[in-house]
């Protein structure tokens, strides 16, 4: 990075909630902290959801997921448009209707007390959680490769976030992520021009394509059945519409952004933008991946992408093993760039047996970065994030034109921005209206929760700090925020669903079939290893199963409060 | 906050969602032929 680099990073970052403070100047009352105006529209509603969803780890793990394997993950998105269609019909009239600045409130008003502590709990369990997440994962790969320090960098990006959602509320959030949107979509289609530009004169587009398809990279549907396979459109439809549904219907990070608008038409229209754009927009994420790819096809690539990890085994001691390992690697870099072209000038009886030899260099390939991982481990270096979320930084670092390279460090700084504002104001929101107001102070004025709900997400903020300054990684970071959620959503949606479509549920059977059903996922989490999404599913089937049990057998004359 | 809308937006959400739907399931099969071609 130069000068250049630093000046429109600095400037793209700072410009934008600068922008955001000087128009939200003078917000006072609860209602506009917490909701914003009736000024906010659907576009900004739209670019708000999708800001809030994508975060740092769509534009830094994805394309370097479809490096390693595939675009196949465009199928988890399957269900997405189905769930908001869900949202818009049925969950967002009702919390209109009720005039609620969280959806848990909604759980309050239908069932009880308990049954809405239980769903806020389970909320800001895992969104403090992913909060940190969201933050460290963008700054240890940061840190790694541009040489920050990785606390200064988490207190940066962090810092910022907490000093404008503290001071504007909600009105800021939605402002924010609309230009921080605008810029990352603008830095990716960017990224995205410029590495089809960079790609071998020697292949066409298409011929590119081919050859990344047929080396496993372009399998974006796949309607196979088996259950452990990771990412299947069936797994996407089902697993997926459960997981969006729980998100964007009862995740209060979502629900607080569509609240934000003027009316319910602009929710729906935000909304409906959302199910319309989401696929084709991760679609060329994961197409970039597949692009990046290829380019490393023709351009030798390290053999490992974290290359500080790297060069710290080196210094251990085991360089010998890892330049045997270089050298072998570049051996089979040189063989497959022939075999890439023999695949595209190939006649039609030989071309089988080109493809077959490609696949069995990019499995030696494949091995090598692999005897050299094993060989990093060995060396004591234990890198916390997966090697593919280094995949797409390395080639902007290296490839991207200076100014490019700045903008699209900017990219991922935005999106961890906007997620993380989102989040930090929906966990203030939550924890201010259903646990301070109700349990703590009932009947203080407007201001005095203003005040409070300030402070609870100022304190979220350093919680989130502080999870992602001890935070180290178990998986790739899309999957680690993933899992995260399905552990948890099922059990949350089943509590919103019972509530729209069991009548007879009282809030003690939901209640204790949600509790169930949470123990029931934890213990399948850790004794099974089916596909994470179906957990989505299992949680909030096992509520609507319970609940009516429950409420037959134990809970039996138990009455609901009227006018819910 | 306005909580209603009027009449002819609540006869045309109906045609809204069918044309998501519809969008949505064109993006599937765009995706399926993406699949066929270049897998």
């Amino acid at each position: 990075m130069n000068r250049l680099d630093y000046l429109v990073l600095v400037a793209t970052i700072l410009a934008i909630p600068l922008y955001g403070l000087w128009r939200t100047r003078g917000t006072a009352s609860l209602g506009q902290y917490l909701k914003g105006d009736a000024s906010i529209r659907w576009a900004t509603i739209g670019l708000s959801v999708l800001a809030t969803q994508a975060g740092p780890i769509t534009f830094l793990s994805m394309p370097g997921q479809a490096y390693e394997s595939g675009i196949g993950f465009i199928q988890n998105y399957f269900g997405q448009p189905l769930a908001l269609i869900v949202v818009c019909v049925v969950f967002v009239p009702i919390y209109q209707r009720l005039k609620v600045y969280t959806a848990y409130q909604y759980l309050g008003k239908r069932f009880d007390r308990k049954t809405q502590l239980l769903g806020a709990f389970l909320f800001l369990v895992q969104r403090g959680i992913a909060a940190g997440i969201t933050i460290y994962a963008p700054a240890i790969v940061l840190s790694a490769l541009l040489g920050w320090r990785l606390n200064l960098t988490i207190w940066l990006a962090g810092g910022l976030v907490i000093i404008y959602t503290v001071i504007g509320g909600t009105k800021i959030v939605s402002i924010t992520q609309r230009y921080q949107m605008i810029v990352i979509l603008v830095g990716m289609a960017i990224a995205f021009a410029v590495a089809v530009y960079r790609l071998s004169p020697d292949l066409s587009f298409e011929s590119t394509l081919s050859v990344a398809g047929k080396m496993g990279k372009l399998e974006a549907v796949s309607f196979s059945i088996d259950p452990h396979k990771r990412y299947t459109f069936w797994s996407g439809l089902i697993g997926g519409f459960f997981l969006a549904l729980s998100y964007f219907g009862a995740d209060q990070s979502q629900v607080q952004r569509y609240l934000a608008g003027g009316s319910l038409k602009e929710s729906r229209l935000g909304l409906l933008f959302n199910a319309a754009v989401k696929v084709p927009l991760q679609f060329f994420i994961l197409l970039l991946g597949a692009i990046v790819f290829m380019f490393y096809q023709f351009e030798k690539p390290p053999v490992y992408f974290n290359q500080p990890a790297y060069q710290r085994a080196l210094e251990n001691g085991y360089a010998p093993e890892l330049t045997a390992l270089q050298t072998q690697f570049d051996d089979v870099f040189g063989q497959k760039r022939a075999a890439i072209r023999a695949v595209v000038t190939a006649s039609s009886n030989e071309r089988d047996a080109a493809i077959n030899k490609l696949r069995e260099l990019d499995a030696q390939a494949h091995a090598l970065r692999d005897r050299t991982k094993t060989v990093l481990a060995q060396a004591g270096v234990d890198p916390k994030s997966k090697e593919s979320d280094y995949v797409f930084i390395t080639f902007i670092l290296q490839q991207m034109p200076h100014g490019v390279v700045g903008l699209l460090i900017a990219v991922i700084l935005c999106a961890t921005m906007s997620a993380t504002a989102a989040t930090l104001n929906a966990l203030g929101s939550t924890t201010a209206i259903d646990f301070y107001r109700p349990l703590i102070r009932p009947h203080a004025s407007d201001h005095h929760y203003v005040v409070a709900a300030k402070a609870l997400t100022a304190a979220w903020g350093l919680i989130a700090i502080g999870v992602a300054s001890f935070a180290s990684l178990v998986e790739n970071l899309i999957e680690a925020g993933n899992i995260l959620g399905s552990v948890f959503y099922g059990s949350i949606l089943g509590l919103f669903l019972a509530a729209f479509f069991i009548r007879r549920a009282t809030g003690s059977a939901v209640f204790f079939a949600a509790l169930f059903a949470q123990a029931l996922v934890f213990i399948l989490f850790a004794t099974t290893n089916i596909g994470y999404l179906w957990y989505n599913f299992i949680g909030c089937a096992a509520v609507l199963v319970l609940a009516p049990v429950l409420q037959k057998t134990i809970f039996r004359g138990a009455q609901s409060p009227a006018g819910a | 906050m306005k909580t209603g809308d009027d009449k002819s937006d609540s006869q045309s959400w109906p045609k809204a969602y069918s044309l998501a739907l519809s969008l949505f399931a064109v993006e599937v099969v765009l995706l399926y032929l993406f699949t066929l071609r270049f897998s």
